[in-house]
């Protein structure tokens, strides 16, 4: 199979969208079975500038690609500018997105990572370029588009959104412009209670149970 | 009888560290199979009365001073599939904890007994005439009292509970404090962390120290792969013991003439299929329900701190029967990482917006009625969870979605998200039906949570249309039981632990 072919299959799929019934055999599954059609054939459809940037040492649990979209979608999900909020710059957002992906299985890991793929290359059919070479404000519009989109664009974003949002908030020096106060319990000082006394049941209620 | 020997503190659990051969071959009484509500409590009222009881548990042991109280740790280190397990959609997903003491110790400490509507339609519908409320009823006393269950008190009415109920007053719906099985809460609003401190009276610091104290034995980073029977009825496990970093540590076999299954509803059916046993019904894994749940959102114009105080403090019943709407609101406080997955209030500024002012949040928790339309499945390496909010549960959904809102815009909101993928506020009584009634009921638009599984393995007096019976025996194999929320034959609408704690009491009392 040629990549033009494969990218045509794509976006036939991609277009027809996903019927409510069908949608069982789609989740994530779906979009990884859509990917495997192009088998690499996106990567030859559009180059992109990022394709040539390294990575840094930590990466091992994620492809280059994989990485350059992460932080990619860090800079678009996560801007800053004129509030209180710590850059994302300073958290370890990606990293933290990589630890999560480390949990899943293997086959489920797989699916991800042939969906993000998806999400990173198909774009190129309505904008051009892949996602990672999107302006910001193109590439929040986009996730904004797909929230109402297909069943396979919402899965994809809203994968890729919550992925990096808890990566972002579960550092805790995210937490104190939002007041958020984090663990307590030690901070105040609270007394452990230790195991609760054993019921007072006399075992006679249990033989007459039996009986 | 032994001496009872309870210990003040933790628990004494036989680890995947401690293991020093590459099989180990234990007899017993009973096997029990996992060690959450049904499991926990099945081994101490077996114990208490002499039988020897070995604890098999998947997960790891956790004591509660290892709790971290940051959510994505725990999710990590207490929940099954690290907090991942989701329907195959990918649109709910399924929280159930993992780790000794099982879901009891990552739960919200809600109580609640079955409602009789529901107990009524067990008997009408599904055979169970002994499931009674009378005869259910000092079980629930017995369970009630041994895990300090209460109503809350005042001080444990966080800010977010305060504002719901004035609200609720203010349109006339029934109000009422929730019960909770704690002590002394520490009021830090980390239950689905675990409870530091051990005051959530969850299996943790209950029913598993009585249960050792007794003698059973508790065996943590062990996954039972199998049941097993000599001529038709059940005569132990196979396991496996791994060590947290995945690497195999032994394989274990437990000799019993009586296994009972408690790994909870996903679980259960999964180990019934894998054996092959317990399914002439072909029902085994079928009819899973689980209280798809939205957070609704509702910012208000002063500060509430979701994550402040308890968790849990008040619930609206005005809708609970299925002739009213078949569903409940519970007040839910959260912390930032579960706030991030509640509303889409847009991408970029508009959500950094929506996050610097989290603390202006309050959350409403729904809990519907659904029908048990899903399934539990083994493809023979993986389990599928294959459930996708009914067509015929829709509207319930919209009603508890519409009745939160009004709820939120009555204690004083200025704006309610609705969860779903795409952006949906609502400023006003008018914007409800608008933002509401065009909702799809299309995977992947709202964003759903299951903290309540249930039902795949139910019981009944039918045995060609239930899997096991009102005493939990499977109807198929003499000698195997289940004691978990797979026994449900229908969804309850309330938080389930109370009603497995009673069901499981109730099992074991009858076991001869
Ligand atoms: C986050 C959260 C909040 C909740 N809040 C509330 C609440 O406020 N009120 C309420 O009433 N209910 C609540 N629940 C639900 C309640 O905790 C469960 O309904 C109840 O614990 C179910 O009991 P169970 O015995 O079926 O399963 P669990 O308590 O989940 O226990 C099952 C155990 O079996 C183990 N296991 C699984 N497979 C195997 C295997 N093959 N071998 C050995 N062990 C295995 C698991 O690791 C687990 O520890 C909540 C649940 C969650 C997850």
């Amino acid at each position: 199979m040629n990549s033009q072919f494969q990218a045509r299959q794509i976006k036939q799929i991609w277009q027809r969208g996903v019927a409510r019934r069908q949608f069982l055999k789609w989740g994530l599954g779906g979009v990884a079975a859509a990917t495997a059609i192009a088998a690499g054939g996106f990567a030859l459809l559009r180059r992109s500038p990022h394709d040539e940037l390294p990575t840094p040492d930590w990466v091992t649990g994620l492809s280059a690609a994989e990485y350059h979209l992460f932080d990619r979608a860090r800079v678009v999900l996560l801007p800053v500018e004129g509030t209180p909020l710590v850059d994302s710059e300073a958290v370890p957002v990606v990293a933290n997105v990589q630890t999560t992906l480390s949990y899943l299985d293997p086959a489920t890991r797989k699916e991800l990572g042939a969906g993000l793929s998806l999400f990173d290359n198909v774009v190129v059919f309505s904008h051009g370029c892949r996602f990672v070479d999107l302006e910001d404000a193109q590439a929040r519009a986009l996730f904004d588009r797909w929230g109402e989109g297909s069943v396979l664009q919402r899965t994809l974003t809203t994968v890729i959104k919550q992925l990096v949002y808890s990566a972002y908030w579960q550092e805790p020096a995210t937490w104190p412009p939002t007041e958020f106060d984090g663990p307590v319990s030690e901070k105040w000082g609270l007394e452990y209670l230790g195991n609760a006394p054993m019921p007072q049941q006399p075992t006679i209620d249990v033989e007459q149970e039996q009986a | 009888m032994s001496q009872v020997k309870w210990q003040a503190s933790g628990l004494q659990v036989h680890q995947a560290s401690d293991v020093t051969s590459e099989h180990i071959a234990l007899e017993a009484d009973v096997v029990v199979v996992g060690s959450g509500a049904g499991g926990a409590v099945t081994a101490y009222e077996l114990a208490r009365m002499g039988k020897r009881v070995i604890v098999l548990e998947a997960g790891p042991y956790v004591p509660s001073q290892a709790f971290t109280e940051d959510f994505t740790e725990s999710l990590h280190a207490l929940y099954q599939d690290k907090g991942g397990q989701a329907n195959s959609s990918g649109d709910l997903l399924v929280l159930q904890g993992a780790c000794v003491g099982g879901s009891t110790v990552v739960n919200g400490c809600v109580c609640f007994r079955t409602p009789d509507f529901i107990l009524q339609d067990w008997q009408r519908d599904f055979g169970l005439s002994e499931l009674t409320e009378a005869e259910l009823a000092p079980y629930f006393d017995e369970v009630e009292q041994n895990l300090s269950v209460h109503d809350n008190g005042e001080h444990e009415i966080a800010r977010h509970g305060q504002v719901i109920r004035a609200g609720a007053n203010k349109l006339g719906w029934s109000v009422k404090p929730l019960r909770r099985n704690i002590r002394q809460c520490g009021l830090t609003g980390h239950c689905l962390s675990g409870c530091k401190t051990e005051r959530k009276q969850s299996m943790l610091v209950t029913y598993l120290p009585w249960a050792q104290a007794h003698g059973a034995r508790i065996y943590s980073d062990t996954r039972v792969e199998k049941v097993v029977t000599e001529g038709g009825v059940a005569s132990g496990v196979e396991a496996v013991v791994t060590r947290h970093d995945g690497t195999v540590a032994a394989t274990m076999t437990v000799k019993a003439p009586r296994v009972v299954l408690a790994a909870g509803a996903v679980q259960t059916p999964v180990l019934l299929l894998k054996s092959g046993l317990a399914n002439r019904s072909g029902l085994v894994g079928k009819n899973f329900a689980c209280h798809p749940s939205l957070l609704v959102a509702g910012r208000y114009p002063e500060p509430i701190h979701p994550w402040r105080g308890a968790m849990l403090g008040v619930h609206v019943d005005e809708f609970m029967h299925p002739d009213k709407g078949g569903f409940i609101l519970e007040d839910g406080g959260f912390g930032l990482v579960e706030m991030t997955m509640l509303a889409e209030p847009g991408t970029g500024k508009p959500f950094m917006e929506y996050m610097e002012n989290a603390r202006y949040l309050a959350g409403l928790v729904t809990l519907i009625h659904d029908h048990n339309v899903g399934a539990i499945e083994w493809d023979g390496e993986r389990k599928a969870i294959n459930y996708q909010l009914s067509d015929a549960d829709f509207p319930s959904m919209k009603r508890a979605i519409k009745a939160a809102a009004k709820l939120h815009l009555a204690s004083g909101a200025t704006e309610v998200y609705v969860p779903a993928s795409d952006k949906r506020v609502i400023r006003s009584e008018a914007d409800i039906d608008l933002q509401v009634d065009s909702l799809e009921n299309d995977p992947q638009h709202l964003r759903m949570v299951s903290y309540h599984p249930q039902g795949t393995c139910h019981m009944g007096a039918d045995p060609d249309h239930s899997v096991v019976k009102a005493n939990g025996e499977t109807h198929d194999v003499p000698g195997l039981y289940v004691a978990d929320a797979s026994l449900l034959p229908t969804s309850i609408i309330v938080n389930p632990q109370i009603t497995v704690y009673a069901l499981a009491t109730r099992i074991a009392r009858h076991m001869s």
